[in-house]
């Protein structure tokens, strides 16, 4: 202990000089463009159109699919460099791999504690769900992320921004007070031409996108019901068509009845809880960036990104073990003691 | 001129919806000071508590959640 703290002195190291850099550089940046509050939209923005028809609707590419994408390679990534490090047994994990060894331990004895002898078909959900969700949040903190993207003209009631060239084809957005003006006076008859323009990103978060969670929540619950039939098999129908005291019990057979029509009514509120649990997490911690960013554009956004850290991974780990535990909860057989 | 009673309108209603976050922040605060009282009695069984007290919390913060994805709604979906 004494021979550590010897060696803390100071050091000449390479990293805080580049935090320092980056913050001189974001000043000046934020100096010469002064960012703006983009134009906040809840369904997700096309980004290619592919041409081809999905039930008669035009399938479009959106930019939530793109971040899915994204997410899903650096997935796969991740699992091929954990591949490589276990290839040598003798070696400790470190790095990446030791860091995704540490947390899947953790998450099979938290499953293990609560599902106990169905952990190794519990499991796999899990795990699976906590990580895909942990990296598709923590895709928000990549730079470039909702800010690079088309620059498109703004059309309806929204107000655009004056657009300027940054780099040969490259362009950039500024606040002109002339295009809301202009666009006060002939509103009526050239407003898409006054309207200025605005950035559809290519890369928006998955999360932020309802019909994803909403595609994610279906899947936890239908591997609840899964579970379930495969633990109970047909007996655990009875859970929500309760017959068993309907006709041997004057009036609680009916009340018993009843209760088991609320836990199928439960079981689709689950799915809506779960997606609009991450959806609204997750969207609004995009917002609450796009605020901080255009009113405090040079320090302040490290801490709420840090905090954008932390909702990320909570979500991902309650996502995940609101599934296990629900998954666990099917397992049990319920009208045998009473 | 006509469309700004109908923004003020907009925000009052977004800001009144975020009132339910009351409940959801006076359970989470139950649930955690339950979940810590028992953690400090019986140390032995904090991952127990501290998984239940998670989901405790989870539940509870489902009703902000909500609350805000309705404030959400009314702030950038109705009427654009």
């Amino acid at each position: 202990m004494e021979q550590t703290e010897k060696k803390t002195g100071w050091r000449w190291g390479v990293h805080r000089w580049w935090v320092l850099a980056f913050i001189i550089i974001g000043f000046y940046a934020a100096k010469a463009y002064p960012p703006i509050q983009p134009h906040i939209q809840l369904p997700a923005e096309n980004v290619f159109e592919t041409g081809l028809t999905f039930f008669g609707q035009p399938f479009y590419i959106t930019n939530t699919i793109l971040a899915m994408l994204l997410a899903d390679v650096i997935i796969i990534l991740i699992a091929i460099a954990i591949k490589r490090a276990s290839m040598n047994p003798d070696a400790l994990p470190k790095g990446i791999s030791g860091a995704v060894e540490g947390l899947l331990e953790g998450l099979y004895n938290l499953t293990e504690g609560t599902a106990g002898k169905w952990t190794k078909f519990i499991f796999p959900v899990f795990a699976t769900i906590t990580l895909s969700v942990l990296v598709w949040n923590w895709t928000e903190l990549i730079p470039g992320v909702d800010s690079i993207g088309w620059l498109e003209p703004a059309h309806g009631e929204v107000h655009g921004f004056e657009k300027e060239e940054l780099w040969s084809g490259f362009y950039t957005i500024v606040e002109s007070d002339e295009a809301v003006v202009a666009d006060d006076v002939h509103a009526e008859d050239s407003h898409e031409a006054s309207n200025g323009y605005l950035i559809v990103p290519f890369i928006r978060v998955a999360s932020t996108d309802l019909n994803f969670t909403l595609a994610l929540a279906v899947i936890a619950v239908v591997a609840v019901q899964w579970m379930g039939f495969k633990a109970l098999g047909p007996k655990y129908l009875t859970k929500f068509f309760n017959t068993k005291t309907l006709f041997s019990v004057p009036i609680f057979g009916v009340i018993d009845f009843a209760v088991g029509l609320l836990e199928l009514i439960g079981e689709f509120a689950k799915i809506l809880s779960f997606s609009f649990r991450l959806f609204g997490n997750i969207f609004a911690g995009s917002v609450l960036l796009f605020v901080i960013g255009t009113l405090v554009p040079v320090v302040a956004q490290s801490a709420f990104l840090m905090l954008e850290f932390f909702v990320g991974l909570i979500q991902a780990i309650v996502f995940g073990m609101l599934t296990m535990v629900f998954m666990s909860q099917a397992t049990e057989s319920h009208g045998d003691d009473h | 001129m006509e469309g700004s009673i109908v923004i003020a309108a907009k925000l009052i209603g977004a800001g009144l919806a975020m009132i339910g976050a009351i409940g959801a922040g006076a359970g989470i605060g139950i649930v955690v000071s339950g979940a810590v009282q028992a953690m400090g009695r019986n140390p032995d069984v904090t991952g127990t508590i501290q998984t239940n007290m998670i989901l405790g919390i989870a539940f509870a913060e489902a009703v902000a959640i909500y609350c805000l994805v309705v404030a959400l709604l009314i702030l950038f979906v109705v009427g654009n």
